[in-house]
């Protein structure tokens, strides 16, 4: 019995998955599978740990955490029956920098939508160095996944045989399989651009302002029919508001939301559209939100 | 069938004390086989629970050929030769106990075995035995026939079976498949391959009584390592570039072991073949995934992140006598005992694509630390905790990037390393991440 493989699954990957399934048996375990077959029982993910709230009670506290990556946001849930990493993060101030292992869960509620989540086994605060190291082995990663997936769509239907007899491991292939029969053949270039902008986020040469050729990819991240002058725009102001909050926060506690609103007016930004850019900033992870209405910074 | 469902209504009925009659089941039972279709095994367990008798009451069970096992059979009985026994003592929980394990065949194929419970039992090597009641598990994608509690095992006479010819029964022998080192694996017949020799030397060994002479030592070519053992003279030196046509491989541990003999062919061939000595010597790096496919591999590189230290790890204390690490200050074979000091560190290292435990012993684990087994034990006094080092060993390896190197085993419990070296794990992210992002946007020109 091999122990569970800690995939290394970027936050918008994993955060599309639908599908959960066992390979059947009393004690197998479960999995989340990914839209590229990625069969998920236990993750590694090094990122911003953005905020940590109890939303259990005092008696029993359960600690929700969130973690960001350059794609997206992990949800973390540590309770009572995860005590070593409860109490770690219950002590972790947040920003910081976080590396989870942990076991994959899907909660399924009546209305039909799915949200998975990470229960996590091991906790620790880590420094930008290993966030880099990660960012770098989840391109990997993905990369292998994205080249399996369009190998897998090339067949009809694919099988676990064929992804087998081109090298990929049994996981993956029986994963791939899975997955195709669950979500179809899912538009692989939501993936690449996610790779690639990943990839972008760890070169110096790429931070700060985004060079014009990627505004084709934002388009596509955002999956929004906007024009590229406009997702350019946006990408203007929302560096504006980023320097703006970090501006106003003069006391380490945030900026008030009062007080960026009345900022953003310099910029002609409106309540509504200020909205859209704040979250836009929380979706990448560039702020957060240390108490209800006020924005920071990480 | 009819008659042979009769019988089996009739072990149905025993199991049940004889509280419901043998034609009623026999009915039940023609019902499960022919209109659900279950499986005979099945069909006969349903019916005794279905009546709230215990299944493991029933004595007879479905005759099966090697062939025709699967993996989970719950009872099954077999007529079949021993083509090797041999015995061992493994861990249990609270000792150790003696098992038997080898290889059946009949005239369909070959099946590994383990005995579990060895009292009574008495089979030798060519021995034709009934079984009755054995279960069988998957282990590495093959089926494996265990003997329990409620095996039954009885010898027959020798002419039940034909003998027992090696590699018959298997695969027609014809030419042999060429393979590199690194896809060979446990079960692998009429391989042949092209290597160095990196080493060899001449021993004597005892294969069931008899002396017999065996040359082993390691083969390379650019795809890994792999120990052998040759049961011919070949001479065969290191250095050595040859071609060896019709070897076998074993495993050891999940260690794929090469082996050749008189049937095989060993040629010559020009040093040119394959890179030289020194280069073959190095260690490739591997993905554990991949060692996970090959059961286990020697002298291999594995780069990845410390998710975990095991429970046992820091500063141990050891049996005098069997070596094996105390709790609670007492063996498990030999009590309380004045345990001897030892550091070492089981660490859990995962790739992205596997998990393996990576051991590091004393001297490793003091370079990790920093400072000696006697520092360390100075420190657990004053801290009242021999925890205090596993502690500050999780501080230093949790999430560390890490590459190490040394042989890789595998058995229930997964794959382990015997590190014997290891280093913090430096990687150049921008420079990687460029180069990837440039194959990326290579590949969207040209597409």
């Amino acid at each position: 019995m091999n122990r569970e493989t800690a995939w290394r699954v970027f936050a918008g990957e994993y955060n599309d998955s639908t599908l959960d399934m066992s390979d059947g048996g009393e004690r197998s375990p479960t999995y989340v599978v990914t839209p590229l077959g990625a069969k998920v029982n236990r993750l590694f993910v090094v990122g911003v740990l953005t905020d940590m709230e109890n939303v259990g009670t005092e008696q029993e506290p359960m600690w929700r955490g969130r973690i960001t990556d350059p794609t997206g946001t992990f949800h973390v849930y540590a309770g009572q029956f995860q005590p070593t990493a409860a109490a770690v993060m219950a002590k972790l101030k947040p920003p910081v920098f976080a590396a989870i292992s942990g076991k994959s869960r899907v909660y399924k509620p009546d209305s039909g939508q799915t949200y998975v989540s990470i229960r996590p086994e091991i906790v620790k605060v880590v420094d930008a160095g290993l966030r880099d190291f990660w960012v770098l082995e989840s391109c990997m990663s993905l990369k292998k996944r994205l080249e399996a997936a369009r190998e897998a769509y090339q067949m009809n239907p694919p099988t676990t045989e064929e992804l087998l007899k081109l090298g990929y491991s049994s996981s993956l292939s029986a994963g791939l399989v899975a997955a195709v029969a669950h979500y179809g053949k899912v538009d692989l270039s939501r993936y690449s651009s996610m790779l690639a902008e990943s990839l972008r986020y760890l070169l110096p040469e790429f931070q700060e302002s985004r060079p014009p050729e990627t505004e084709e990819v934002i388009k596509v991240e955002e999956k929004a029919a906007e024009k590229p002058a406009k997702a350019g725009a946006d990408d203007q102001l929302e560096g504006d508001i980023l320097a703006l909050i970090e501006q106003l926060d003069k006391d380490g506690k945030g900026a008030s939301w009062d007080a960026i609103l009345e900022g953003a007016k310099k910029h002609k930004v409106d309540r509504d559209k200020l909205e859209e850019l704040v979250n836009a900033l929380l979706d990448k992870g560039l702020v957060y939100e240390p108490v209800l209405g006020r924005m920071k910074k990480i | 069938m009819q008659e042979e469902i009769a019988t089996h209504a009739r072990d149905i009925s025993r199991a049940l004390g004889g509280k419901v009659s043998e034609k009623e089941i026999e009915n039940e039972l023609n019902n499960y086989l022919n209109v659900y279709r279950v499986s005979l095994d099945t069909a006969k367990r349903s019916i005794v629970r279905k009546h709230g008798g215990d299944p493991t009451g029933l004595q007879l069970g479905v005759s099966k050929t090697i062939k025709e096992l699967i993996p989970g059979e719950q009872s099954v009985d077999m007529l079949c030769r021993i083509v090797s026994v041999d015995g061992r003592q493994i861990d249990v929980e609270g000792g150790s106990k003696d098992i038997l394990y080898g290889i059946l065949g009949d005239q369909t194929g070959t099946v590994p075995f383990t005995a579990w419970v060895v009292e009574g039992l008495d089979f030798h090597k060519g021995d034709v035995i009934r079984v009755r009641n054995a279960y069988t598990k998957e282990f590495r994608g093959q089926v494996q026939v265990n003997f329990g509690n409620r095996t039954t095992l009885a010898k027959e006479s020798p002419d039940a079976l034909p003998p027992y010819e090696p590699g018959k029964g298997s695969v027609p022998r014809g030419p042999p498949t060429p393979m590199k080192v690194v896809d060979l694996k446990e079960g692998s017949s009429n391989v042949s391959i092209i290597v160095r020799v990196l080493d060899v030397e001449k021993r004597q060994v005892q294969v069931n009584g008899d002396a017999k002479t065996v040359f082993s030592g390691t083969l390379a070519d650019e795809t890994g390592k792999v120990k052998f053992s040759a049961w011919k003279d070949f001479s065969i030196s290191p250095s050595d570039t040859i071609k060896i046509e019709g070897g076998y491989v074993k495993a050891w541990r999940g260690i794929p072991q090469f082996s050749f003999d008189e049937r095989s062919e060993v040629s010559k061939l020009e040093a040119s073949t394959l890179p030289a000595v020194e280069e073959l010597e190095k260690s490739p790096r591997v993905w554990i995934e991949d060692l996970a496919e090959r059961g286990g591999a020697i002298d291999v590189v594995v780069r990845g992140i410390v998710i975990d230290i095991k429970e046992g790890s820091g500063l141990v204390y050891r049996c005098p006598e069997c070596k094996r690490v105390l709790r609670k200050m007492a063996c498990r074979i030999h009590g309380e005992v004045q345990g001897a000091p030892d550091l070492r560190v089981k660490a859990v290292v995962d790739d992205g694509s596997g998990a393996l435990i990576a051991v590091f012993g004393k001297d490793l684990t003091e370079g990790l630390l920093g400072k000696t087994l006697e520092a360390c034990i100075t420190e657990a006094k004053e801290n009242m905790s021999q925890e205090v080092v596993r502690d500050q060993l999780a501080d230093l390896l949790v999430a560390q990037p890490v590459e190490v190197r040394g042989n890789v085993t595998s058995d229930d419990y997964g794959l382990m390393m015997i590190v014997d070296g290891a280093k913090i794990l430096k990687v150049d992210v921008e420079q990687e991440a460029r180069a990837m992002l440039e194959e990326l946007e290579g590949l969207e020109d040209t597409a």
